[in-house]
């Protein structure tokens, strides 16, 4: 279909993909740049693949100031946006039974200054402000291929609206624009797939792959006083096996609502680790029980985060292309942040769009806080290799090195190549039933997500070959996706002759990319669904 | 022809919803949409604009967020837009009833005189299903509800096609100005384009307050008192003993218990 069908075309100045802090923020610096010109925003196009601006907006979250400061000095301020200031803040060290209050929070994980923040609230905050600026903000719209005359990129190909399951046009099919603009913004987020199919055709990536985490969160609302507003808590240990690395949080939120969730690495090496499994055993430890008694579940998400750092980052700029924010892989993983150097990268790609100089960012970078912040912790993750207490004495040789530690490079592999055949280990980690009250199922969690997809619409997780499914990966792996996809979208069923096979259910996908990035054979490819499809993160 | 079109936003159909503090209404911290049967009076004033000509103006009534279904209206087609700003309800005030939106509609439109005024037959929050045939009373228009086809018939008449119970239809002819509420799935939604959210922005928009023409939740003559959230009560009951006793326990069952046959 795609060869016989005309695109409708749009010239921009500059096409943006994605709504989230990167791309919000380039698009609001640059309309501020041009508005002191006189010039129109009009021609900065964002497309935001969520039904709004928002939707799909999903961190813990705990925010530095310094990225937002430099956009909006005054947020804090504002009720809208509803920052809250950090006012306390531990770590816990987490047995099956215990929680020990370490009797010094690492200075990583000090948060005095910092905001507990909504990314959804975030997101919606300034994109009001990007729309009052005048720029063209496209919700509902995914950006699906990238559009190159040669080694040149020339625009982005929105996705075609009303193709049904069998990938034929139906009565009101709109076919994607093709938006042609001398500058491509990628700010995806995390494994983005317009930024896959550029490193891929482009052959580029970082000096170390990139390696990424699976955070499961939950808000929840408990008894009134229970979790003050401000209130920053961090877990290690269970029920994170001490060989991944991973941890836990708990954020007051202020109205009652706290924010807890889980980080599992997706480098694990036993196929049967199931992140939002594990997430659900962390809320029955004693002290957790005792935190969520008598509270009710209002929200649930997921979302991967780059945890790379500095050598996991691909060039950032190329032949008319820029990349931003999680797509570029703009995360401390120490301090395990990264929405202030989101908003920071989309401040400075943003400068060097408007100079006309796309060079200038990665230089820019370079001579910012950003690298300032990251180059000392360029080693952290690759330390945890080894689990949990070898990265901590890791984390402790780098901070007297300056990051550097026993060499300069710890190299690190992508996280399914670590991942074992299931008959080189023993018995699999014990998994917990839902009691439907502290813990859910994984379907229970995505109706709290407020996911919805159009259903008549071609699956939007192509699998190569469902042989490999089918017939080498129940044997190999025992089919892990069923496990490490928190959405339940992976099942295995039984066919007639009793053999077990792939089935997906595509509408229950929160849109995290797990299976992109964890599946062992590399043949799943996450690419949109019909704009407007996923979660609804309502104050996530 | 010039179609006015009564659009309602409504907390999207898979927020997860909770009652408020006094449980007279939901809290309201999810997302909204356009009302289902609403979208789809949109997508039929718009197909009777391009078949016949004419002007489609979406008209709806609720805070500010509520602009976003006009916005909507105008990047599908709509030509321009009226949003009746309720403000922001202060917490615990009772949401307008079927005859308040009505009367409010009634008094914002006094002066414009339209063909046809369709809305969908309900909506997916209050359910009233009374919205649409108040407005018509209160204008001394003919109104017809549940609507699946609407198509001019000669001058100042249309025929619309109504949905009755079982699978039978009713066909009516009737005169011009009238009001009607249609239905669901009548017809296919429109994806709105990029070009059309782009030319959007430069529609004409015009906002009213209530307290510009005079309306207010004092109108309402119904008052919701407190909503319950229904109680799940499934259990599963195993019936032992031979296939015969078994048989008759589940008649019984269906019999005295779930009173079914």
């Amino acid at each position: 279909m795609a060869d016989s069908v005309q695109h409708p075309e749009m010239e921009a100045e500059v096409v943006i993909v994605g709504g989230g802090p990167a791309g919000l923020a380039c698009a609001l610096h640059l309309a501020r740049l041009y508005a002191a010109q006189g010039r129109s925003a009009e021609n900065i196009l964002l497309l935001e693949k969520g039904r709004a601006l928002g939707a799909h907006q999903l961190s813990g979250a705990v925010m530095d100031p310094r990225g937002l400061r430099a956009l909006e000095p005054e947020f804090a301020s504002d009720p809208e946006l509803g920052a809250i200031p950090v006012e306390d803040d531990a770590l816990f060290l987490l047995s099956p039974d215990h929680a020990l209050r370490s009797p010094v929070t690492p200075p990583p994980l000090h948060n005095h200054g910092n905001y507990v923040v909504s990314l959804n609230r975030l997101a919606q905050w300034l994109g009001a402000k990007v729309e009052a600026a005048g720029v063209s903000v496209f919700p509902a719209t995914a950006g699906r291929e990238l559009l190159w005359e040669n080694d040149k990129l020339i625009g982005v190909r929105t996705d075609d609206k009303g193709v049904g399951r069998d990938g034929r046009p139906k009565s009101n099919f709109e076919p994607g624009y093709d938006l042609f603009a001398p500058v491509v913004v990628l700010a995806e987020g995390p494994r983005g797939s317009l930024t896959k199919q550029l490193l891929a055709r482009c052959a580029l990536g970082g000096a170390n792959p990139q390696v990424y985490s699976l955070g499961v969160k939950e808000v929840w609302e408990l008894p009134a006083n229970r979790f003050p507003a401000g209130r920053v808590y961090h877990t290690l240990g269970w029920p994170i096996p001490p060989e991944l690395y991973g941890g836990g949080w708990i954020y007051g939120l202020g109205g009652n609502r706290v924010s807890l969730g889980l980080m599992t690495a997706l480098e694990y090496a036993d196929p049967a680790t199931d992140p939002h499994n594990l997430f659900q055993q962390f809320k029955t430890h004693p002290w957790m029980r005792a935190l969520l008694a008598g509270g009710e579940l209002v929200r649930f998400g997921a979302k991967t985060t780059p945890m790379g750092g500095w050598y996991a980052l691909p060039p950032l700029a190329g032949n008319h292309w820029l990349l931003l924010g999680d797509a570029a892989g703009f995360v401390n993983s120490q301090r395990l942040k990264g929405i202030h150097l989101a908003l920071e990268s989309g401040r400075l790609a943003a400068e060097a769009i408007f100079a006309g100089a796309l060079a200038r960012y990665p230089e820019s970078v370079r001579a910012s806080w950003m690298h300032e912040e990251l180059w000392p912790v360029r080693n952290f993750h690759q330390g945890f290799e080894h689990g949990l207490f070898a990265g901590l004495a890791n984390a402790a040789l780098q901070m007297a090195t300056g990051g550097r530690g026993l060499h300069e490079r710890y190299p690190s592999v992508p996280g399914h190549e670590r991942m074992r055949t299931i008959t080189t280990l023993g018995d699999p980690p014990p998994r917990l039933t839902p009691d439907g009250a502290l813990t859910f199922d994984k379907v229970t969690d995505v109706y709290h997500s407020g996911t919805r997809h159009e259903e008549d619409q071609p699956s939007h997780l192509l699998i190569a070959d469902t042989d490999i499914c089918n017939r080498r990966c129940t044997f190999e792996y025992g089919n892990p996706c069923q496990n490490f996809c928190p959405a339940h979208v992976y099942e295995m069923v039984f066919d007639e002759h009793g053999a077990k096979q792939l089935h997906l259910n595509p509408s229950n996908c929160v849109h995290c990319k797990t299976c992109d990035i964890a599946d062992p054979y590399q043949i799943i490819t996450w690419v949109p669904p019909e704009g407007g499809g996923g979660p609804s993160y309502d104050g996530m | 022809m010039k179609i006015l079109v009564c659009l309602k936003q409504v907390p999207a159909k898979d927020a997860p919803l909770k009652l408020n503090q006094a449980a007279t209404w939901i809290r309201e911290d999810v997302s909204f949409e356009t009302n289902e049967p609403d979208a789809f009076a949109l997508e039929a004033a718009l197909r009777l604009k391009e078949a016949h000509g004419g002007e489609v103006v979406a008209l709806t009534l609720g805070p500010a967020r509520a602009a976003q279904v006009l916005r909507e209206a105008l990047a599908k087609g709509a030509d321009r837009a009226i949003h009746l700003d309720a403000g922001e309800a202060a917490a615990g005030a009772p949401p307008l009833d079927a005859f308040a939106i009505a009367e409010a509609v009634s008094r914002a439109i006094a002066g414009e005189s339209y063909d046809l005024i369709l809305t969908g037959l309900q909506s997916d929050d209050a359910g009233y299903g009374q919205t649409g045939v108040i407005l018509a009373e209160l204008l001394g228009a003919p109104h017809a509800t549940i609507i699946m086809q609407v198509e001019p018939a000669g001058e100042r008449r249309i025929k619309v096609k109504r949905e009755l119970e079982s699978g039978n239809f009713q066909f009516v002819e009737m005169p011009t100005p009238a009001v009607l509420t249609i239905q669901s799935g009548i017809n296919k939604l429109r994806y709105a384009t990029l070009m059309g959210i782009k030319q959007a922005k430069n529609k004409p928009l015009a906002r009213m307050t209530l307290e510009e023409i005079g309306a207010s939740a004092g109108l309402n003559r119904q008052l919701v008192h407190r909503l319950f959230v229904p109680s799940k009560s499934k259990g599963t009951t195993l019936i032992s003993g031979s296939a015969k006793e078994q048989a008759a326990a589940l008649v019984a069952h269906l019999r005295n218990d779930a009173h079914v046959i």
